[in-house]
C-alpha cells in the first residue's frame, strides 16, 4: 500500500516537474526571438562577444571614447564568438548557450544523484531513477533558475561548470582510493573555467579545496598552490594584454556598495521557494556529519549558501543563489533516492543510542519491522516534499491561448506588471523577468533603434542592443562607468565635455545608472523628445538642446 | 638523504580529517568568527545601528558551526 501511494505522488511529481520544463522551454523560445535587452546588460556581454569575434579585448580604458569597458572574465563569450562571428551580433548566441547550460547542469544534478545512492533491492528498482530525474528536474523549475536560465549572461553557464567540477571530484575521490593526479588536474582546469567565465565560482572553488583538505591536508595545499598559480598566470596574461585595464575592470570595478537588507531579503525568499528541497539537504548535510563521511556535494551546499552572503551588493540579486540551488538539488536528490531506496546506515555512536531510548518501541528485536516506527511514513512524505517545493515555486506566463487556458485552468493568474504569474513576489534584488515579450516590444526595440537613422553623429545609449541592431558604435557601459566612479577611479572629463558640446546626436536612458556628473551634463544639454515603453521599461530619447544647453 | 622519521610526520599532516579534528576546528572557528564579528562595532566605534542584518546571519552561522564542531568532537578517530 505505502509503495503504490508512493508510486503514484513520485509519478505526480514527475508531471508537474515535466510541465514546468515546458513553461521554461516556451519561455527561452520566447527570448530567443527577442532581438534587444531583455535583462539590462544583456547587450554588453553580447558586444564584449563580438570584440573577442574580432580578436580585440573588451578590457579597454573607460576615459577615452568609446568609453567602453567589460566588468566580466572572457570564458563565455570567446565560446560564443564563433557564432557572432558566423551569424552576427545576434542575442540567441549567447541565449542559446546559457539555455543548453541549463540543460547540462540539470542532467549532472541528476548524474549526481544517481551515482551517489547504490543499486537498490529489486523492491525499490526504478525509485533511484526517478529520483535523479526529479533533481534534475527540480533545478529547472527553481524561479531563479527559470528566470536567467535563457538570458545572455554568463552566471548560468558558470553554475553549470561549478557542477561539473563537483561532479566529476565526488567520482573521482572515492572511499577505496583517492583521486589520481591527471584526474584533480582536471577538476582544477574546469574549475578555473567556471572562474574565468565569471568571478563568483571562488565559492566552489573553496569548496572543492575545503572537501580536498579533509581528505589530506597537504595535498588539498599542493593542489591548491598550481591552481592560484595557472589562475594567476592566466591573470597576468590578460593584464599585460591589456595594459592594466584588466584587473582595473574586472576586479576593482566590482568592488560595490553593500547592502545588508537585500542579502537578508533574498536569503528569506530562497527559503520560501526552496525550502522542502534546503530541508532535505539540510538533513543529509547533518547525516553525513554524525554518521558518515562528508561528501563533496556536502562542502558544497555548505559553501554555497555562504556565498548567498555576496547577493547583498549592489546589483547583485536572486541569482547569486543559484549555486546553493544547484547544490541542495544534488543533496535533497540523494536524501531522496537514499530514503526510498532504503540506504540509510547509522553507526552505532552515542547519538544513536540516545535515538534508541527515544524511539525504539520497548521490547522490539533488532531484525523487527516495528523498529523503524516512521520509516514508512518518511516514505512518502519524500514526494510529497518535491510536491511542496514545485507548490512553492509556482511560475507559468499567462499570455496565448495555449499558456493563458492553463493558468486560467491552474488558478494562476497574472501577478505581476507582465503576463506572467510568479509566486516569488519581489524583493529588492530579485529580476523581475520570466515574462515572454511581446510583439508591441520588438516593434517599440525597432523604433528606439531607428534614431540611429536620423543622426550621423554617434548616440550615448544606456543599453547595447540598439547600436549594434543599427550597426553604430556602442558607446559607454553605464554601470562600469557608475562602479568605477564611485571607487575614485574614473574621470568623466572626457565624456562631460563631449556631453556638453552635444557631440552625441541623441541620448537613450533606461534606467539611468551613469555616474552624477554625466546625468547632469545630460540635464543641462539635452531634452526629452520622446518616451517608448519596452518590455515594460520606459526608454527616455533626448535630443540636444536648441540653445545648446546655455 | 631520506628520513623516515620526517616521511611519517609528512603521512600524519597528510591524513584524512578525523570528525574529533574537525569538530575541533569547527568549534575554534565559530567561537573566533563569532568574536570577531561582534567586535566590529567595538573596533569600529562610529558605526551606527547596532548587529545589522547580515552580521545577524553570520553569528547565527557561527553559533551553528560551533555546536556542530563540540558534538562532532565525541565521534572521535572516525573519518570526516
Amino acid at each position: 500500500m505505502t509503495t503504490t501511494v508512493q508510486r503514484v505522488l513520485l509519478g505526480l511529481a514527475l508531471l508537474v516537474f515535466a510541465g514546468y520544463l515546458l513553461v521554461y522551454v516556451n519561455y527561452a523560445g520566447a527570448l530567443f526571438a527577442f532581438p534587444f535587452d531583455y535583462d539590462q546588460g544583456e547587450g554588453f556581454e553580447l558586444y564584449d562577444t563580438l570584440l573577442f569575434s574580432r580578436g580585440e579585448w573588451p578590457y579597454r580604458n573607460n576615459e577615452t571614447y568609446p568609453f567602453y569597458a567589460s566588468n566580466y572574465p572572457p570564458l563565455f563569450h570567446v565560446l560564443i564568438a564563433p557564432l557572432v562571428r558566423l551569424f552576427g551580433p545576434q542575442y540567441w548566441t549567447g541565449r542559446l548557450l546559457g539555455f543548453i547550460g541549463t540543460l547540462i547542469n540539470a542532467a549532472l544534478i541528476g548524474l549526481a544523484v544517481y551515482r551517489a545512492v547504490p543499486p537498490p533491492a529489486a523492491k525499490g528498482a526504478g525509485t533511484r531513477e526517478i529520483t535523479a530525474v526529479l533533481s534534475g528536474l527540480a533545478f529547472l523549475a527553481s524561479n531563479t533558475i527559470y528566470h536567467i536560465g535563457p538570458l545572455f549572461r554568463q552566471h548560468m553557464f558558470m553554475v553549470m561548470l561549478e557542477t561539473l567540477a563537483v561532479v566529476l571530484l565526488a567520482n573521482f575521490e572515492r572511499p577505496d582510493r583517492p583521486a589520481r593526479r591527471r584526474e584533480l588536474a582536471l577538476v582544477i582546469a574546469v574549475l578555473l573555467a567556471a572562474g574565468y567565465t565569471k568571478q563568483l565560482a571562488v565559492m566552489t572553488a573553496a569548496a572543492v579545496f575545503g572537501f580536498l583538505f579533509l581528505r589530506g591536508p597537504l595535498r588539498a595545499v599542493g593542489w591548491g598552490l598550481v591552481f592560484a598559480a595557472l589562475g594567476l598566470l592566466i591573470f597576468g596574461w590578460i593584464d599585460l594584454s591589456t595594459g592594466g585595464q584588466w584587473s582595473l575592470n574586472a576586479v576593482a570595478a566590482n568592488v560595490n556598495l553593500y547592502i545588508p537588507g537585500q542579502a537578508r531579503d533574498l536569503y528569506i525568499q530562497w527559503f520560501k521557494l526552496h525550502g522542502p528541497l534546503i530541508v532535505m539537504a539540510g538533513l543529509l548535510l547533518l547525516y553525513e556529519a554524525y554518521f558518515d563521511r562528508i561528501s563533496v556535494y556536502g562542502v558544497w551546499f555548505v559553501a554555497g549558501v555562504a556565498g548567498g552572503l555576496l547577493s547583498g551588493k549592489w546589483g547583485a540579486g536572486d541569482s547569486y543563489f543559484a549555486t546553493a540551488i544547484a547544490a541542495t538539488c544534488v543533496m535533497s536528490g540523494v536524501f531522496a533516492a537514499r530514503t526510498l531506496t532504503g540506504g540509510w546506515r547509522f553507526e552505532a555512536n552515542y547519538l544513536t543510542r540516545w535515538a534508541q531510548k527515544i524511539f525504539y518501541r520497548r521490547g522490539a528485536e533488532p531484525s523487527d519491522k516495528k523498529r523503524y516506527p516512521f520509516a514508512s511514513a518518511v516514505r512518502i512524505l519524500v514526494p510529497i516534499m518535491y510536491l511542496a517545493y514545485a507548490l512553492a515555486v509556482r511560475h507559468i506566463s499567462t499570455e496565448g491561448p495555449f499558456w493563458g487556458a492553463v493558468s486560467d485552468l491552474l488558478g494562476m493568474p497574472a501577478n505581476t506588471r507582465y503576463a506572467f504569474h510568479d509566486s516569488a513576489g519581489w524583493v529588492m534584488g530579485y529580476a523581475t523577468i520570466g515574462h515572454s515579450p511581446t510583439a508591441a516590444d520588438i516593434e517599440a526595440g525597432h523604433r528606439i533603434a531607428a534614431y540611429y537613422d536620423k543622426t550621423d553623429k554617434p548616440i550615448l545609449s544606456e543599453e547595447a542592443g540598439f547600436a549594434l541592431m543599427a550597426g553604430a558604435q556602442v558607446v559607454t557601459n553605464p554601470t562600469q562607468l557608475k562602479n568605477l566612479w564611485e571607487n575614485g577611479l574614473y574621470d568623466p572629463t572626457s565624456l562631460v565635455e563631449m556631453i556638453d558640446a552635444q557631440e552625441f546626436g541623441y541620448v537613450i536612458f533606461r534606467a539611468q545608472f551613469y555616474p552624477q556628473p554625466i546625468l547632469d551634463a545630460v540635464a543641462r544639454a539635452y531634452i526629452t523628445v520622446e518616451v517608448i515603453e519596452m518590455n515594460g521599461f520606459e526608454y527616455i530619447i533626448l535630443a540636444p538642446k536648441e540653445d545648446g544647453g546655455t | 638523504m631520506f628520513d623516515p622519521n620526517r616521511s611519517n610526520d609528512v603521512k600524519r599532516l597528510n591524513r584524512p580529517f578525523t570528525k574529533r579534528r574537525l569538530g575541533r576546528l569547527m568549534l575554534v572557528v565559530g567561537v573566533a568568527t563569532f568574536v570577531g564579528v561582534l567586535s566590529i562595532d567595538l573596533v569600529d566605534v562610529g558605526r551606527e545601528g547596532g548587529i545589522g542584518p547580515v552580521q545577524a546571519i553570520v553569528l547565527a552561522g557561527c553559533v551553528l558551526v560551533a555546536v556542530v564542531g563540540a558534538t562532532l568532537i565525541p565521534l572521535g578517530d572516525r573519518p570526516a
